[in-house]
């Protein structure tokens, strides 16, 4: 699989097909006498930011930390949880049940819920 | 028999959506400046967004995927920041020259100034996106831009010479004041492939879920309602020409639209343009603070979706109030709409090769549009216009800004 064309920047959708954010980072093994393999993808701000530019990348998660549990470091996601789909990754979790989401949650609890008709 | 419907209204209100302030003010300028000569601009930049909505759609029809999300994926991160950055900051002048326009339009109207209207249509165009959902944004506020019918048959009833129109629609070089000839013509250039027109044309047809079988109908609609929607623009560019260009009067102000055709339509020409203005001009804002929230949270594989709640993509949705928040700043502290609509066409126009070049390369990519790639004809034209456009634009602007002529 070519990791940088099939893998990194996908789509990932989450077991109810909610957009769960993209594959910003991947994390390999290395292992002497075998070729590297694919062990987790990483979904964050920072591991994106930190492809920019790794102070950027310590700056946000200072400000990330304070979004709740799980988050100033970058949510991974074992690479055998995740399943190919035509145009995405399909993880087989709920998203409301992870990190990935907070600050959406953020925004939505402080500033979308207190809009009327919302 | 829902395809027939679909297709009409499809055409309906691309042609309704066509104009705005400014493809209104470019085309005004042009026909102000040099009579016919420039109707060849109108025409090349018809043309090529005509083939950039028409690839936009088979893209998402094909493949599925949006312009923005397909151009993460294929490109990366690094190489998607590049005409995010640039599509967010000229996409926000126009958003800021759209936005004053409304305000622009309600001045006329009232003799209120546009800064104490910022907020009043910041609120409209805000409440239109956060309470309602795709079909009233596309079919609605576009239905009520076929208004801008009227400057068709002011210029009808005006009998221009179709031949010296006909002669124009062929690039001639400047017979005078050079360096503004191809400022204007760039600034139509720039009015006419609004990339952000492309981006919501997309968006639109991954959120009413088109597949294969629409590939016929996305031609039929991108041809003609981008056609006429043209045709729109000529007819402006042939009020201006034939009132504005013999007496020397150059469009210098808003206010001097309504004279587009008033000479025709008496009273009620005032009323027509203020309506086209206001109107257009929401519709543009409403679309472009759509189309930059697309290219945000496709970007990033956020939830998105004008149909969806905005408790349900709250990133999505603030990201349109921000930008919108951001626009109607200009118009508060007192930008004047029409030179902020020519410096931003002109921005346009510089920046699509940035934008057209990466989606050309996706349009040829067998893995993303299977047997449905592009033909040579798309990709010649959409090259061609595009690069003389940002080249001229390159050249042009400085010269402009010099106060060469």
């Amino acid at each position: 699989m070519r990791l940088f064309g099939q893998v990194l920047d996908k789509q990932l959708r989450d077991v109810n097909g909610q957009n769960a954010g993209r594959i910003d980072g991947i994390v390999l093994e290395l292992r002497p006498d075998a070729p590297p393999r694919l062990t987790y993808v990483e979904v964050s701000p920072i591991t994106l930011l930190a492809r920019f530019s790794r102070r950027l990348a310590r700056w946000y998660a200072r400000f990330d930390q304070r979004l709740g549990p799980g988050r100033g470091t970058p949510f991974r996601i074992p690479w055998h949880r995740l399943t190919h789909e035509h145009t995405a990754f399909r993880l087989d979790l709920d998203i409301e049940a992870t990190a990935i989401n907070a600050l959406e949650d953020w925004l939505r609890e402080r500033v979308v819920e207190h809009i009327p008709g919302s | 028999m829902k395809k027939i419907l679909q297709l009409a209204l499809g055409i309906v209100t691309s042609v309704g959506g066509f104009l705005e302030i400014g493809s209104i003010a470019t085309a005004a300028q042009a026909g102000a400046g040099f009579g016919y000569q420039l109707v060849w601009s109108v025409v090349l930049g018809t043309i090529c967004i005509a083939f950039l909505v028409e690839m936009s759609g088979r893209c998402a029809a094909v493949s599925k995927h949006t312009i923005p999300d397909a151009m993460r994926e294929r490109f990366g991160a690094r190489f998607y920041a590049v005409p995010l950055i640039v599509m967010l900051g000229v996409s926000l002048l126009v958003l800021a020259a759209e936005l004053g326009g409304v305000a622009a339009a309600l001045e006329l109207a009232t003799g209120i100034s546009i800064p104490a209207w910022a907020i009043p249509v910041l609120l409209v165009a805000w409440a239109l996106l956060w309470y309602t959902n795709f079909s009233v944004i596309e079919n609605g506020v576009s239905l009520l831009g076929l208004v801008t019918i009227a400057f068709a048959v002011g210029a009808a009833k005006l009998h221009p010479n179709y031949g010296s129109l006909l002669h124009g629609a062929l690039p001639t070089l400047p017979r005078e004041k050079p360096s503004q000839y191809w400022f204007v013509a760039v600034s139509v250039l720039g009015a006419s492939i609004s990339p952000y027109l492309y981006y919501f044309y997309s968006s639109g047809a991954i959120e009413e879920k088109w597949d294969e079988s629409y590939v016929g109908m996305n031609r039929a609609i991108a041809a003609l309602g981008m056609g006429f929607g043209g045709f729109l623009s000529i007819a402006v560019l042939v009020l201006a020409a034939i009132l504005f260009h013999p007496r020397g009067i150059d469009v210098k102000h808003y206010q001097q639209l309504p004279a587009l055709l008033t000479p025709v339509f008496g009273r009620a020409g005032f009323w027509l343009v203020v309506a086209s203005l206001g109107v257009a001009c929401l519709g543009a804002t409403l679309e472009i603070a759509l189309s930059l929230a697309y290219l945000v949270a496709q970007g990033f594989g956020w939830n998105w979706g004008e149909d969806l709640d905005p408790s349900k993509d709250a990133r999505f949705s603030l990201t349109y109030t921000l930008l919108l928040i951001a626009a109607a700043l200009f118009a508060l502290l007192g930008a004047d709409p029409l030179k902020l609509t020519q410096i931003s066409m002109a921005l346009t126009a510089a920046s699509l090769p940035v934008g057209v070049l990466p989606f050309l390369i996706l349009m040829n990519d067998k893995e993303y549009l299977g047997d449905h790639v592009n033909g040579w004809l798309s990709n010649g034209v959409v090259l061609f216009v595009s690069l003389m456009a940002g080249v001229l634009a390159i050249v042009s602007i400085p010269l402009e800004l010099l106060g060469g002529g």
